[in-house]
């Protein structure tokens, strides 16, 4: 592989090109704005930094942010399974347009659905109503910020899911049937393992969206310091005092954090990749 | 018996792809289901596996009643046209999946391993991924995974459809070899017939949803029973012949004397035809005349078009659109010592003989429509009844102008209507064993009623029903009718003779037909029952034409609703196909 490095794998021509664009897109649009995020950053002192990173209200921030998100990935990568499962696998009236709305929380404002989620769970809405009967409260608590990330994550897990369900060969189920397999240990065997990695983009890709989502969020969550406060929030509120530097700080504290996360599992991921040598052993 | 079917049907969105199959494969027998792509073949295996449910019939697993038994329970071995290996596992826990659904232990799993990855020759290759593998080694480890668990039958469905010719080939040795050295009953789907021959103890040939012919290679290729088979197998000339006290005849100038000659259709295969100088020189049957069209030459055979002068043989298969009626293209193929004998070039004229032809059992050899004038004999000939029919049967359609001297060979066709009823008494009297009346509109029938006036008319009258029925997707129902008045002894009789009929029916020509017993007078009943659904067609079988009630025939004929009918004269129709 090493000697075709730079050399023109593409039926495309202009290799030279391509990178060229690439190299001062990636600069450009993602590198400086966040290297201005970490020089903004560096102006503050190690003590003033620290201050800000542990202070009670923003770790009790970061403990929502991230644990909401990794809840709220988890829940999709099970229920977006299944819909995909459902789209792919059956054939149902009204599933092109099932098929559709999937996109929707893609497309709408997120700030509208937000909206909508607060006025459905609030404890006078639809839901809300119902809920607060078996007491159970969703919007204004932290799992309304788990609702809001569920419904912003969803299309992810789905769309990146049902290729890999489309690709999945049924022949593979069918000879597993014939040679004595049962539904769950096809399941276990076949299925899930042509699906995994799918499955693991989707999730990586909700949770990533779910930590940095705003503004679904802010609606429904309530907002109370020390409960039901997101990060996100915490720094457009630093912003709103004019502390520039504080926003900076909790800004390069997420970049550092999700990126530790990202990475981890695109290892795993890579892991798993090469596991399927020695898996099933 | 290993594996036996019992009428399997299959539909998708009510038509069927697997047609009233029955089939039985004895222990250690090695069948190949041929047909073309879209007979039903692959879904027909599929059912035996359990993985397509049937609508309709049994399936037998060893004499186990699997029908409704899931395809995990049915211990078979199936083998997937595209491996269908576990990408995600190694070879090694491939070939063990089925060991390790059923918990067998590491050890054992560990030695089943080792002995089929030496059966399939691929010792060694426990570790690798199936991707690291070629395609040909990949469907060797599926059939080594598929018999891991030592199923009773190994079922196999294109297995070697995504390999090239030269692995193909080897591989198909392999599986020879594999399953003779286990005994193993195997079903193996395709549609090359090269594979095949090479393959099979038994073939059976499938096409539109139904198991057409079933039998060794050889018989299947020399004495084929339909038109299908004898096509599908092997090149083939289908002709029309005409059976005389000394053999077949083919030329379309028969002296015929006093009665019609029999018409039947023969196949000559391009192997059996005799290319000479003259008329004399042929040492086999001589059939007629003909221009050399085009000669291919390809390795150890040579391949020629022989167009035929316009008084020879006449093919039995419908020309295309266009082409000259007189004049048949036969296909020829030669060996290099006949070539050597008698080198021929494009455009020469040449004395062409048969050796060997064989007659197809077909009741139904071709059809003629008949009318007084030209554009007449147009309208019923393109009629969409008879037009249908032909593509369908893979018959030829003639025309006749005025009715000559006698009736045509084969069947004629007239227009029902006013005149219809002297227009089939004539072509009855005057030597017709068969005679369409077709009305100028009607489409192919979806209800066919069958009704025989005695009992000799029903002997006849059933196997043209059966080849009819073949061709096209109409229930079939069988009458019998009885006056209204008769002795209630009479009528257990009466019953037992229509079970009788129908029984016989399905045995001897494959016809599945239901039956229905009624009192009253025939042409009542007949009539309300055509009348009673929209395509329906009336095949009746009838006395010799001496016994035949000619007023009452065209009351029926020109009676109301105007309905297709097939008429099937005793005296002169075939009695049971003969081999």
């Amino acid at each position: 592989m090493a000697p075709g490095w730079f050399r023109n794998p593409s039926i495309l021509p202009g290799f030279g090109l391509t990178l060229g664009f690439t190299v001062f897109f990636l600069s450009g649009i993602v590198l400086l704005p966040l290297a201005a995020l970490v020089f903004k950053t560096a102006s503050l002192t190690w003590e003033q930094f620290f201050a800000i990173l542990t202070d009670p209200r923003a770790v009790a921030s970061y403990r929502l942010s991230f644990g909401a998100a990794l809840l709220a990935a988890a829940i999709n990568a099970v229920f977006g399974f299944i819909v995909a499962w459902a789209l792919v696998r059956y054939e149902f009236p009204g599933r092109r347009l099932v098929d559709a709305l999937i996109d929707l929380p893609f497309a709408l404002p997120t700030a509208v659905s937000g909206i909508a989620l607060a006025t459905v769970f609030a404890p006078t809405g639809w839901l809300g109503l119902k809920l607060a009967a078996t007491g159970v409260q969703v919007a204004y608590t932290w799992l309304g910020v788990v609702v809001a990330l569920i419904l912003i994550g969803l299309p992810f897990v789905v769309r990146s899911v049902q290729p890999a369900l489309v690709e999945a060969q049924r022949d593979l189920e069918e000879a597993a049937e014939t040679l004595g397999a049962g539904p769950f240990h096809i399941f276990r065997r076949i299925i899930l393992p042509a699906v995994f990695p799918a499955l693991l983009t989707g999730f990586t890709m909700a949770l990533a969206r779910g930590i940095g989502e705003y503004g679904s969020v802010v609606f429904i969550s309530g907002n109370l310091p020390f409960k039901t406060e997101i990060t996100p929030l915490l720094i457009v509120i630093k912003l709103e005092q004019f502390d520039y530097n504080g926003a900076a700080a909790l800004g390069f504290i997420m970049l550092v954090m999700s990126f530790v996360m990202l990475f981890a599992i695109n290892l795993v991921q890579a892991w798993g990749r090469r596991g399927q040598v020695t898996a099933g052993r | 018996m290993s594996i036996a079917l019992d009428q399997v049907t299959k539909r998708y969105q009510a038509v069927p792809v697997v047609n009233d199959v029955s089939l039985k494969v004895e222990q250690g027998e090695f069948l190949v289901l041929l047909g073309p792509s879209g007979s039903g073949k692959s879904t027909l295996l599929r059912a035996i596996a359990g993985l397509t449910e049937i609508d309709h019939g049994r399936v037998f697993l060893h004499g186990r009643d699997v029908t409704h038994v899931s395809a995990r329970d049915r211990h078979v071995g199936f083998v997937f046209q595209h491996y269908a290996l576990f990408r995600h596992m190694s070879i090694g826990d491939n070939i063990e999946f089925a060991l390790r659904v059923r918990k067998v232990k590491a050890a054992e799993r560990r030695a089943r391993r080792k002995e089929l990855l030496k059966l399939v020759a691929l010792e060694g290759m426990d570790d690798r991924l199936p991707t690291q593998l070629s395609g040909g080694q990949q469907q060797r480890i599926a059939v080594a995974r598929a018999l891991a668990h030592r199923p009773q039958v190994l079922l196999m469905d294109e297995p070697f459809g995504a390999l090239d010719a030269k692995i193909r080939e080897e591989l198909r040795r392999t599986i020879r070899q594999i399953q003779r050295e286990l005994g193993m009953t195997t079903i193996l789907v395709t549609h090359d017939q090269e594979e095949a021959f090479a393959l099979a103890d038994r073939i059976g040939v499938m096409h539109q949803g139904r198991l057409l012919e079933c039998g060794r290679p050889d018989d299947l290729y020399t004495r084929p029973q339909t038109r299908f088979v004898s096509t599908f197998l092997g090149a083939a000339n289908l002709l029309l012949g005409y059976r005389m006290p000394n053999g077949v005849r083919f030329s379309s100038q028969v002296t015929t004397g006093e009665a019609v000659p029999r018409e039947v259709v023969a196949v000559l295969r391009p192997e059996e035809v005799e290319l000479s100088s003259g008329q004399a020189q042929v040492r086999s049957n001589f059939v007629g005349h003909g221009e050399v069209e085009e000669v291919l030459f390809s390795g150890a055979v040579e391949r020629l078009r022989v167009r035929m002068s316009g008084d020879g043989p006449v093919p039995a298969a419908p020309g295309r659109e266009g082409q000259p009626e007189a004049g048949s293209l036969l296909e020829v193929s030669r060996t290099l010592p006949e070539q050597r004998d008698f080198p021929v070039a494009a455009g020469q004229r040449v004395a062409v003989g048969a050796r060997r032809v064989h007659v197809l059992p077909t009741p139904i050899s071709s059809f003629t429509a008949v009318a007084d004038t030209e554009s007449a004999a147009r309208v019923l000939h393109d009629s969409p009844l008879l037009s249908a029919l032909g593509a369908r049967m893979q018959t030829r359609v003639a025309t006749r102008i005025g009715r000559g001297e006698l009736a045509p060979p084969g069947m004629p066709a007239v227009a029902t209507g006013p005149g219809s009823a002297q227009a089939a008494e004539w072509q009855l009297r005057h030597g017709a064993a068969q005679l369409l009346c077709v009305p100028s509109t009607a489409p192919l029938p979806s209800h066919v009623i069958i009704h025989a006036l005695d009992a000799g008319a029903r002997r006849a009258a059933v196997p043209v029903a059966a080849s009819l029925l073949r061709h096209i997707a109409a229930e079939a129902v069988y009458l019998g009718i009885h006056p209204a008045v008769s002795p209630e002894n009479d009528r257990a009789a009466y019953m037992r003779d229509l079970l009788d009929t129908r029984s016989a029916a399905l045995a001897e020509h494959g016809l599945d037909m239901r039956t229905e017993l009624r009192f009253g007078d025939v042409a009542e009943e007949l009539q309300r029952e055509l009348a009673a659904h929209g395509n329906s067609m009336l095949i009746l079988g009838t006395p010799d034409s001496d016994h035949i009630d000619w007023a009452w025939l065209g009351g029926l004929l020109e009676g109301q609703p105007e309905r297709p009918v097939l008429i099937v004269n005793a005296a002169r129709a075939d009695r049971a196909p003969e081999h």
